[in-house]
């Protein structure tokens, strides 16, 4: 891909210094896609919920532009507010289904993933594959799967990681081992 | 949509390699997959909190504020402002150079500033 002629560092100085709306639109416009896809992988699929929380990452984003001190890509603070908006997003719904309905969700996901019979061939068994590591996915804690987004789906390091989800390098490690056994055990049918 | 399956097959490998590779597709495949925009970046400017406008009579009532002060500690101190004066047009006229050069490097600097900030936000 072709670098752009305006850096992200430009737009941003341009969004800043004269309030230019049209310099951050370019700049939503070009991260968009990852931060979108970064946040329906989050929300296990759930397309909906990723493009709001999306929204709400961009203008979070717009509000504390001031603040990003280059410290990290553009891409990275965005990854950031988007971890952010979708644990506030977790928190806020736990609250809501707080008492009965937590139990009931929790006992859900502990389930054995169920996979189709129908698994010799290699696309049928792609697919299947795919749908049940998207199920065992949302059946890990909200540390374990935001640290395996970040490192797997968004390519990051673990030190990248570690700054998006403001937590220590080693932490982020233990979360991606803890959450690697888990998909293991739920995967297990395919590792025979 | 492609039909290129981009989970490879599961192998029957004892270790932990089969999960790190099928991670590592996954995200492949994810990343290679543009969303588009489709009216998202429209939506997202439309819901952009405005800027806070400071009311128009904000400016000519801090300049006239700030002028009032100068003009009350003038007349306040008279002496002093009426010796720090001399006492600067003693020492500019011991200069080798004259006001007008100091005009011309202040209007230069200015002008290089500006121009700079310019070049680096430039569209």
């Amino acid at each position: 891909m072709a670098e752009p002629s305006v850096s992200d560092a430009q737009l941003i100085a341009r969004a800043l210094v004269t309030d230019d709306r049209h310099a951050f639109a370019e700049l939503v416009k070009r991260h968009q896609s990852s931060v979108r896809a970064c946040l329906r992988k989050l929300a296990a699929g759930n397309h909906a919920l990723a493009d709001d929380l999306a929204q709400e990452t961009f203008i979070l984003a717009w509000r504390n532009l001031a603040s990003f001190r280059q410290e990290a890509r553009f891409s990275t603070w965005l990854y950031r507010i988007a971890t952010n908006c979708w644990l506030a997003h977790n928190r806020k719904r736990r609250e809501e289904l707080l008492g009965d309905r937590v139990d009931a969700v929790a006992d859900g996901e502990d389930e054995t993933m169920p996979h189709s019979d129908d698994l010799h061939a290699d696309h049928a068994r792609g697919a299947a594959l795919k749908l049940d590591l998207e199920r065992a996915m949302g059946a890990l804690s909200e540390s374990e799967r935001a640290a395996i987004v970040q490192c797997y789906h968004n390519d990051l390091t673990h030190e990248e990681a570690a700054y998006v989800l403001d937590c220590p390098v080693g932490t982020v490690k233990t979360h991606v081992l803890r959450g690697k056994q888990k998909l293991k055990a739920a995967l297990a049918a395919y590792a025979r | 949509m492609t039909t290129n399956n981009p989970f490879p097959p599961a192998p029957p490998a004892a270790d932990d390699a089969w999960l790190d590779d099928l991670l590592v597709a996954e995200g492949v495949a994810a990343r290679a997959v543009y969303i588009d925009d489709a009216g998202f970046t429209a939506r997202v400017v439309e819901a952009l909190p405005s800027a806070v406008a400071a009311p128009a009579w904000r400016r000519p009532v801090v300049v006239a504020l700030w002028g009032g002060a100068v003009i009350a500690l003038v007349m306040a101190m008279p002496t002093f402002f009426v010796e720090l004066l001399g006492t600067a047009d003693a020492l500019l006229s011991l200069q080798p150079f004259s006001l007008a050069s100091v005009g011309v490097a202040l209007v230069t600097l200015l002008a290089l500033t500006w121009g700079a900030a310019a070049y680096s936000l430039r569209g």
